[in-house]
């Protein structure tokens, strides 16, 4: 797991569930229903444009991460499982 | 002074959102049910409760029509709604891409509540950290671009703010759309919100009717009033059509005149939202019904179009509404019991803050 605590992991997996459904304003999709590495761009959630800017947003909000270039973002912003990854990857743990 | 004198344009179809449902039918039923208080909303900004018609939220919550549109704030759902009601009501059918319908609406204060938000967002987050969709959301036009997309229309749109007169405005414009050719069919309506902001004003620039009862024909110096919010839509066209509700004849905005012809019934927009209502005192009452019924639907700018739907039941059904408050210290000739009645002609009436004048005439 690169070093990430897998319970921190599961936390933040949860968190970006919630945040996405909410700060998106999903409609007939719970944060449950999301899984872990459904896609969220295209066939998947359904997300467009727009909501890639407001995820980003939600992670300087939420977390202080600034997603500075598109690379970044598009490597990132794949699903629920690759975002959480970034996350843990570049926020201190509790424990830091 | 702007005002025209229309050749007349067909309402071939309505649609209304409002505190009391969605649709004509609806709105018959209210208008025959009479006075109903409003429920208090809770406020934040004023750390209280305000009396407010405001619409249902399961109302606008209809996947049917506002399929892929969770963005949309309750503005622009009230807006499409009523759209798509009107030129459902039409029986017309637009193709898709069609450039034959223009969208014009009519706001005082358009999506103040997402308007303001945008700018908390600002204040909270700074200016690089706001939310896209707010940003997107915070305009006045959004609402018609959601019509339009909902219409699958190509047509022009735009939206028009003129406080009192908004409606007024946009109906007039209208009118030139058709006698230019720019479109075949205008969907013309108005739509405005009740949220934080409007509590405000209403608390610090109005007086209150805590009951709800707007008292239409005291025509006070110190008017009250019972915010209200929602949507009137209608397409008008120069076209024959099937089965109209009645024509607009003319609509005007600061005009100092007496129309030629005079109503039948004249319907005051006199709902405490634009200071002093003595004005309405200086207009001929002889022989002319007099009727108002914001009460209905509460005080709101754009309470005119909501009038007008009212005027067009009444012209189409040939009946006269009873008026749900019927308070009348002047003695004035009231619409007092719902009943047929020969009707070809009504006025709607508007006085704005400066005293100056709007009207709208509807005719079979």
């Amino acid at each position: 797991m690169n070093g990430i605590d897998d319970n921190r992991l599961k936390e933040t997996r949860a968190k970006l569930k919630e945040l996405l459904v909410t700060g998106l304003e999903l409609e007939d999709v719970t944060p449950d229903e999301i899984a872990d590495d459904e896609a969220l761009f295209g066939e998947g959630l359904g997300l467009d444009s727009l909501d890639a800017v407001e995820i980003v947003v939600i992670l300087e909000r939420h977390f202080g991460l600034k997603i500075k270039d598109m690379s970044t973002g598009r490597k990132a912003f794949q699903s629920i499982d690759t975002l959480a990854k970034y996350v843990c990857d570049n926020t201190p743990s509790k424990e830091d | 002074m702007m005002s025209s004198q229309l050749k007349g344009m067909n309402i071939a179809g309505m649609g209304v959102v409002f505190t009391g449902g969605r649709g004509l039918a609806s709105l018959d039923t209210s208008l025959r049910q009479g006075f109903a208080p409003p429920q208090m909303s809770k406020s934040t900004a004023l750390k209280g409760s305000i009396p407010a018609y405001r619409v249902p939220e399961h109302i606008l919550k209809d996947k049917s029509v506002l399929k892929g549109f969770r963005r949309a704030d309750r503005f622009c759902r009230m807006a499409v709604l009523a759209a798509w009601d009107a030129v459902q009501d039409s029986g017309v059918i637009f193709e898709a891409g069609s450039s034959s319908l223009g969208i014009i609406m009519a706001s005082a204060l358009g999506p103040h509540s997402t308007t303001f938000g945008f700018l908390d967002n600002v204040i909270d987050y700074g200016d690089n950290n706001v939310s896209p969709k707010l940003f997107s959301h915070s305009v006045h036009n959004t609402a018609t671009f959601y019509i339009a997309k909902v219409l699958d229309s190509r047509g022009p749109c735009t939206t028009l703010t003129q406080f009192a007169f908004s409606f007024h405005e946009a109906l007039i414009a209208a009118e030139a759309w058709l006698a230019e050719g720019r479109c075949d069919y205008v969907l013309v309506g108005g739509v405005d919100e009740t949220h934080t902001v409007m509590e405000h004003i209403s608390a610090q620039k109005l007086r209150i009717a805590n009951d709800g009862r707007i008292r239409q024909f005291d025509f006070s110096e110190t008017p009250i009033a019972a915010p209200g919010e929602g949507a009137v839509f209608f397409l008008v066209t120069r076209q024959p059509t099937d089965k109209p509700h009645c024509r607009f004849a003319s609509a005007s905005t600061f005009d100092t005149k007496e129309i030629a012809k005079r109503p039948d019934i004249r319907m005051v927009d006199a709902d405490g939202m634009a200071g002093s209502e003595s004005p309405y005192r200086g207009l001929d009452w002889r022989d002319v019904y007099a009727a108002g019924y914001s009460p209905i639907f509460g005080s709101t700018m754009i309470g005119t179009g909501f009038h007008c739907a009212a005027a067009a039941l009444m012209l189409k059904g040939q009946l006269r509404y009873a008026c749900p408050i019927k308070d009348n210290p002047h003695g004035l000739r009231l619409c007092e019991r719902t009943e047929p009645a020969s009707i070809e002609r009504i006025e709607c009436v508007r006085f704005n803050c400066l005293g100056k004048k709007a009207s709208v005439v509807l005719t079979r």
